[in-house]
């Protein structure tokens, strides 16, 4: 039960491309791929890759992980635009999804999805399948039994289409939360639209509306604050004793955070960081203080994972 | 800060200490401007008891520049290197003094290598642009402004870290936002990271920012002079310098330790030439002038020249003009 557990918080490659390609996901360290019902027989003839079959028009399809910085379009905000799919996620948890991301999106493809666990397919291009390839294998490194997700605030989602738009900035600010049906008095907050704190019509400004509950929350409770960029998003796991932070960069496929740094609630004097792409990377200027654990990353290509313990 | 001698600013001109239509700087003139203004502010008859009054040899001095104006409007590395051969007279080791901006990009235009030892150093904070490592993550501001993720600004690690003494050395120029930049602004969004947040759309966060960020030790207790280079300026559209309209050539040093009584003057000069030019009060801010800010008259934020006072409210230095005195040394 364990192992099919972890198999499906690992992304799938998806491959449409025939048999004769074989050498090409070889050289990329492929051995793995889903494949459409039409080819798989093609491929059950291939030593050394397993194709399993897999049909994305049953999957839901996700915008490319990146970041848009619309420089041509005036607007009230400096912060850039960051496709994120972690709301979706979040409303459908249970979920098949896709992505069709080429060259190094692909690798942001996989991030997005290992961070949130997502069960997730990943259709790529030659260019994508060797940063894929490298990303999922960062994947596989990473222990996840056990795992759960820590969120600082509910929301109750009716499935509009504007809590969904509220859900995006929440999660696009490393808000925590998770979709409950009511209050749950074990969380700090319990946001739902409509109610008489968050108004309807206010919602119609998510991002607005996605400062009102920072406001409420306040910043002093949040169990996660990024400092350094605005591209970075994150999110926490705990488990007995143990916080797990995940930091995707979300403009990863152009260029790197240089130095990114992190405040997370509770006290963790160990720590082991996993950073994709720079495997002898140490965190640095590690602080354990009085209710709260800082540290910082030297550089954040994609993705990182942050293993904090008491 | 505000240091020995609070309210007291000595401004020395010289006609020949630059050259309008070259920008060519004539070092020997400014190693007299300097010097008469030095000894001027201390009262000594020697340069090097008057430098010695702020440094000794154990000191690991920075000299804070402005490059935001950069490569045209910038303090001169003519200035600086006269300072720096003054820091050595002191007895200071080359290697422990530190030439340092925030942004590479704007450093590397201009060149100090020239004018001073090798084993000076010339450091940035951020060779990657909004890089954090150059700066202390122990040592910040928190402020949220306009509802940013990151509430922070932090002090650059060598002056957390490393330095012991700082010498301040500002330009003369007019601020879209603060209204002025001269030694508080300089020193202050100077020596921490992130701080353009204080600034979205006309509304400017300039007015407490500046002195809440200049009041922060060690900062506060580390800068011991100020020498603003006012050879070159800008009187509009500051603090960067792509319009020749707005340059002006007051040819002067103004050198002190109270930033405030300081940048007090700075108004004033910035104010004067604005009305010579026709153009508005840095004080005015009424919506109307907001616009396109190739007219003089227009400004893309309320300007917050109300900081330089804010700042004498903390502490930093004497703002009330009855109470500043001005030496003026004419070269």
């Amino acid at each position: 039960m364990i192992l099919l557990a972890l198999a499906a918080a690992i992304p799938g490659i998806f491959w449409d491309a025939p048999p004769d390609t074989a050498p090409a996901l070889k050289e990329a360290g492929i051995r793995r791929i889903l494949v459409p019902a039409g080819q798989a027989a093609g491929w059950k003839q291939v030593e050394g890759i397993a194709a399993e079959v897999a049909d994305p028009a049953k999957a839901v399809k996700l915008r490319t992980p990146a970041v848009n910085y619309r420089f041509e379009q005036a607007s009230a905000s400096r912060v850039p635009w960051i496709d994120c799919n972690g709301w979706r996620f979040l409303r459908q948890p249970d979920s098949r999804y896709f992505y069709d991301a080429t060259g190094a999106l692909a690798a942001m493809a996989a991030a997005e999805a290992l961070a949130w666990g997502a069960d997730a397919m990943i259709k790529t291009d030659p260019a994508g399948l060797k940063p894929l390839a490298e990303m999922l294998t960062f994947g596989e490194g990473l222990e996840r039994a056990g795992m759960q997700p820590l969120a600082d605030f509910g929301f109750i989602d009716d499935g509009s289409s504007i809590a969904g738009e509220v859900m995006n900035l929440l999660v696009r600010h490393s808000l925590l939360f998770r979709v409950v049906r009511r209050p749950d008095p074990n969380l700090k907050l319990t946001v739902q639209l409509g109610s008489k704190n968050y108004p309807l019509e206010q919602a119609k400004n998510p991002g607005a509306m996605a400062q009102m509950v920072r406001a409420d929350l306040t910043d002093g409770r949040r169990s996660l604050r990024i400092y350094g960029s605005a591209v970075v998003v994150g999110r926490l796991e705990t488990a007995a004793g143990r916080l797990r932070v995940h930091l995707i960069n979300y403009d990863g496929a152009a260029r790197k955070v240089s130095g990114l740094r992190v405040r997370v609630s509770g006290e963790f004097p160990k720590h082991r960081l996993a950073l994709a792409g720079l495997p002898d990377a140490e965190l640095m200027d590690y602080e354990v203080l009085t209710g709260a654990t800082e540290f910082t990353l030297p550089e954040l290509r994609t993705y990182a994972v942050v293993d904090l313990q008491k | 800060m505000p240091g020995p001698y609070p309210g007291r600013a000595v401004r020395v001109h010289a006609e020949k200490s630059i050259d309008p239509g070259t920008g060519k700087v004539d070092l020997g003139t400014v190693r007299q401007m300097l010097s008469a203004g030095m000894r001027a502010l201390t009262g000594d008859a020697r340069d090097e008891d008057a430098w010695a009054r702020f440094l000794t040899p154990k000191d690991v001095v920075g000299i804070k520049v402005n490059c935001s104006g950069a490569p045209r409007i910038r303090s001169s590395p003519e200035v600086v290197g006269a300072i720096v051969e003054r820091v050595l007279a002191v007895g200071v080791p080359a290697e422990n003094i530190w030439i340092y901006e925030r942004f590479q990009n704007q450093l590397v235009t201009v060149p100090y290598r020239d004018f001073v030892p090798q084993a000076v150093h010339i450091h940035a904070a951020e060779a990657d642009r909004g890089s954090v490592l150059g700066y202390d993550p122990k040592v910040y501001v928190e402020a949220n402004f306009f509802g940013e993720e990151d509430t922070r600004s932090n002090l650059m690690r060598i002056v957390s870290q490393t330095l012991t003494k700082i010498i301040n050395v500002p330009n003369m120029k007019e601020h879209q936002a603060s209204g002025v930049t001269g030694c508080l602004k300089n020193i202050a969004y100077g020596d921490f990271s992130n701080v353009a947040r204080s600034h979205r759309n006309e509304k400017t966060n300039t007015y407490s920012f500046i002195g809440t960020l200049a009041s922060v030790e060690p900062v506060r207790s580390k800068v011991v002079l100020g020498v603003m280079d006012g050879l070159a300026g800008v009187w509009h559209a500051g603090p960067f310098s792509n319009n020749a309209r707005f340059r002006f050539y007051p040819k002067e040093l103004m050198i002190g330790t109270d930033p405030v009584a300081m940048d007090h003057q700075l108004i004033e000069i910035i104010e004067a030439k604005r009305k010579a030019e026709g153009a508005i009060s840095i004080f005015n801010q009424s919506r109307e002038i907001l616009g396109d800010n190739r007219d003089p008259n227009k400004n893309a934020y309320i300007r917050e020249a109300g900081h330089v006072e804010y700042a004498s409210k903390l502490g930093l230095g004497v703002y009330d003009a009855a109470k500043i005195q001005v030496k003026r040394i004419e070269l």
